[in-house]
């Protein structure tokens, strides 16, 4: 009863924090003067000066900021965030339109970032000064020193400028018809597992060659600081007593690495790891706006170049929901890892 | 003589940032079957060391440069002695918390604080029991089938012992394998022209990669339900890890078994390090420093733990301290060490009652005393820095009777009889007069 009880505490605090960030969602959009705000009400029509003045009226944008507040609050309830100009749609279709596509390439790159960090970190420590650590903290320096954005173009250039390969988008022409095609239902918005419960394998191979170059981009810069956190703390651990009590003991280099050093090594790991998935969703911005992938980040990124606001307040609600989730997750496999944790 | 472990001319570097610490200066030990041997000195002189590099688990950046570390043991390949120095790691393996184990100074730090003390303790049946176990799950198995009739339960434990049974012939082999090479390694244990040696190398390279799984088995391990008959083996392990605990008097075995070390006291966990050292039945056991960072009412009850051990258990113990009250009550021998050296061996009533080396002097004129009305007598200096120790005799800064050839010599072993050795110019000049 234990985790039921602390889930359900953390659930309501997790209430009480999104309530924190609609205010200070809130009060950055009241900083604009109300003749900006008005947009958030139009459809992209065109209105003269009085029309203006007649809409600032009608939606009460001169009224006190905490009347205004319990408006928009009572419309987020409803479920109405307004409208997206640069997504020409209600907001929440536009995010049920984008979502899936940040997703995807979340869901690929997120664990292999995982994988590769954990995996060439211990490495790394187990073989500390050999030619794969000097390679690991090569590998990561580089990594954790390159910008995103200048990456991502040299991928581009090489890959695609070059070779022709991995296109940047998400799906190519002839098969972006077939997607929009009528047969074709979409299921979870995610290309590569629609394209294969539509029995179109096709598709779902495109849609993954889509996904290579981000992926790799995502990796190699995102791995760099998990690989070095892991072989910090992978060292540490292999330094600590226990380990010679189970030398002693007369286990194999093999059971002590994995049954003695890793899962000590992976605590503070953990929690990185989490707040880099979360960090992933947040910093698709550039990533996606390079690979022309129109995802949650490049809408972001072209909402704030238009003062979207609807379409912003609804991102930053949704990606400080995901924060706080993800940190509950940590806080579980944590205690999960570590007996000398409790959740309580 | 009569020997159980021996070091010839041991030296150990720890090469560090500063330097290379100096830590072992050429340390030679015997120890006999069946004795309580000391080994005393103030902190940093090598003790640990010492005993790590018997067990070779000194850790990097440490490294046993010389020497010879000869094992006797009472099976029929170790009689006549084998230099551990020389052969692989799986031998160590082998060896290590199986003829040999250690018990750490620390306890809480020693457990792995993540696992179960059940996980932990069981962990050396399944490094050297592991053939023992496979059998005693097949035969609760079989004599659980024999008693019910139920016919499904009946047919999947067939399939459990028939998994089982692959095991125990993959073990088996293994055992073969490895038996094979550690014969044709004792033969040609002496020989050391190039043809064994080459031949010694290559062996040991081969014992260290023979696999103990085949490939299937290793499937067998990984497939979901089908591994279920592991359980089998778990559960066989756990019946004599509890075994093993009430047997060393400790209470509440079933509940301390699911335990994870923190939730222990320090007394309680310097129990169960003394029971995963324990655990297959050692010939020697290594205690270093056990009492340390423990009060003094549980530094009696561990003391008096290993002593009832010594009677029942063990035949020899070889025990590290810095505390001579503890020397006195526990040990037949002591050695004293000092910057890597071995200062002086002799019986415990001996030393106390004839000290020769002048250290060994000085280490028991500073032992407090009740009657004692003057100030205490202390030696003057302070430990050498191992990166740069002293030329010759590493006492000898410090050293009232130092003459001008401890400056330059590093003394021998001087036999002052049967007993009693130890090394020390003063006494070797005596020999030439």
């Amino acid at each position: 009863m234990g985790l039921l009880n602390y889930l359900i505490r953390r659930l309501l605090l997790m209430v009480v924090i999104l309530f924190g960030v609609t205010i200070v969602v809130f009060s950055i959009m009241m900083m604009l003067p109300p003749g900006q705000r008005v947009a958030i009400y139009l459809q992209d029509e065109r209105v003269n000066a009085e029309q203006f003045e007649a809409l600032i009226e009608k939606y009460g944008l001169n009224d006190p900021a905490p009347v205004q507040y319990a408006r928009w609050v009572k419309s987020v309830f409803k479920g109405d965030f307004g409208f997206s100009v640069t997504a020409q749609a209600p907001v929440v279709d536009g995010f049920k339109q984008y979502f899936p596509v940040t997703l995807e390439l979340v869901l690929l790159s997120g664990p292999l970032i995982i994988l590769v960090g954990i995996l060439l970190g211990s490495a790394a420590a187990v073989n500390k000064d050999k030619p794969i650590d000097h390679f690991a903290r090569i590998f990561s320096i580089v990594g954790y020193s390159l910008p995103t954005f200048w990456l991502g173009l040299i991928l581009l250039m090489i890959f695609y400028g070059y070779f022709g390969l991995f296109e940047p988008g998400i799906l190519s022409n002839e098969y972006r018809d077939v997607f929009f095609s009528e047969g074709f239902k979409s299921f979870t918005g995610l290309l590569v597992i629609d394209g294969i419960l539509n029995n179109r394998w096709d598709v779902a191979a495109d849609a993954f060659w889509h996904l290579v170059l981000p992926t790799i981009n995502l990796v190699i810069l995102s791995s760099a600081l998990i690989m070095r956190l892991m072989r910090s703390s992978m060292l540490e651990s292999l330094g600590q007593d226990y380990i010679r009590t189970a030398l002693a003991k007369g286990a194999s280099k093999k059971v002590i690495i994995a049954k003695h050093a890793r899962r000590n090594a992976l605590i503070p790991v953990v929690t990185i790891s989490g707040l880099m998935m979360a960090g992933l969703m947040a910093g698709m911005v550039i990533t996606e706006t390079i690979f022309s992938r129109p995802g949650i980040g490049r809408w972001m990124a072209q909402a704030s170049l238009r003062l979207d606001i609807p379409a912003i307040m609804f991102n930053v609600l949704f990606l400080s929901g995901v924060y706080v989730l993800i940190n509950l997750v940590v806080d579980i496999i944590y205690a999960y890892i570590d007996p000398r944790i409790r959740l309580a | 003589m009569d020997k159980l472990i021996e070091t010839k001319e041991l030296y150990t570097n720890f090469y560090t940032y500063e330097g290379t610490v100096r830590a072992l200066n050429g340390v030679s030990l015997s120890m006999k079957p069946g004795e309580t041997y000391g080994l005393v000195g103030e902190s940093g002189c090598g003790k640990s060391v010492s005993v790590r590099s018997m067990m070779r688990i000194v850790q990097s950046p440490g490294k046993i440069e010389s020497g010879q570390i000869n094992l006797f043991m009472s099976d029929k390949d170790h009689q006549k002695g084998i230099d551990i120095l020389k052969r692989s790691e799986t031998y160590m393996q082998s060896v290590r918390g199986n003829s040999i184990s250690m018990i750490f100074q620390e306890a809480s730090s020693s457990l792995n604080p993540v696992l179960k003390i059940g996980d932990q303790v069981g962990e050396s049946f399944v490094f050297h029991r592991h053939e023992e176990m496979v059998k005693e799950a097949i035969d609760r198995l079989l004599e659980k089938s024999e008693k019910s009739s139920n016919g499904l339960a009946n047919f999947f434990r067939n399939i459990s012992v028939k998994l089982l049974q692959s095991e125990l012939n993959s073990i088996e082999k293994y055992d073969l394998k490895v038996a094979e090479i550690d014969k044709e390694l004792l033969e040609i244990e002496d020989n050391e022209d190039e043809a064994s040696i080459a031949r010694k190398h290559s062996l040991n390279f081969w014992r260290d990669r023979c696999q103990e799984y085949n490939f299937l088995i290793k499937i067998q391990r990984k497939i979901p339900i089908l591994n279920a008959y592991q359980r089998g083996i778990g559960k066989a392990i756990r019946r004599n890890v509890l075994q093993l605990l009430t047997e060393l008097g400790i209470p509440n075995p079933s509940n301390i078994i699911d335990r994870y070390p923190h939730e222990l006291s320090g007394g309680m966990q310097q129990r169960i390090v003394i029971a995963i050292a324990l655990a297959c039945h050692p010939e020697l056991l290594i205690a270093d420093e056990p009492t340390s960072n423990l009060d003094v009412t549980i530094q009696a009850q561990i003391l008096d733990m290993i002593k009832d051990l010594k009677k029942t258990k063990i035949s020899s113990v070889l025990f590290i301290t810095h505390d001579l009250g503890v020397i006195a009550e526990v040990c037949d021998r002591v050695s004293v060490m000092y910057a890597g050296d071995v200062c002086e061996t002799a019986t415990v009533k001996d030393l106390f009652k004839n000290p020769q080396h002048p250290y060994t002097k000085g280490l028991l004129n500073s032992v407090p005393k009740v009657e004692q009305g003057e100030k205490l007598a202390t030696i003057p200096g302070v430990v050498p820095n191992l990166v740069t120790p002293p030329s010759g005799c590493r006492f000898h800064p410090r050293c009232p009777y130092a003459m001008e050839i401890c400056k330059n010599e590093k003394p021998e072993i001087f036999e002052l009889n049967d007993e009693h050795s130890t090394s020390c110019h003063l006494y070797s000049q005596k020999e030439d007069k």
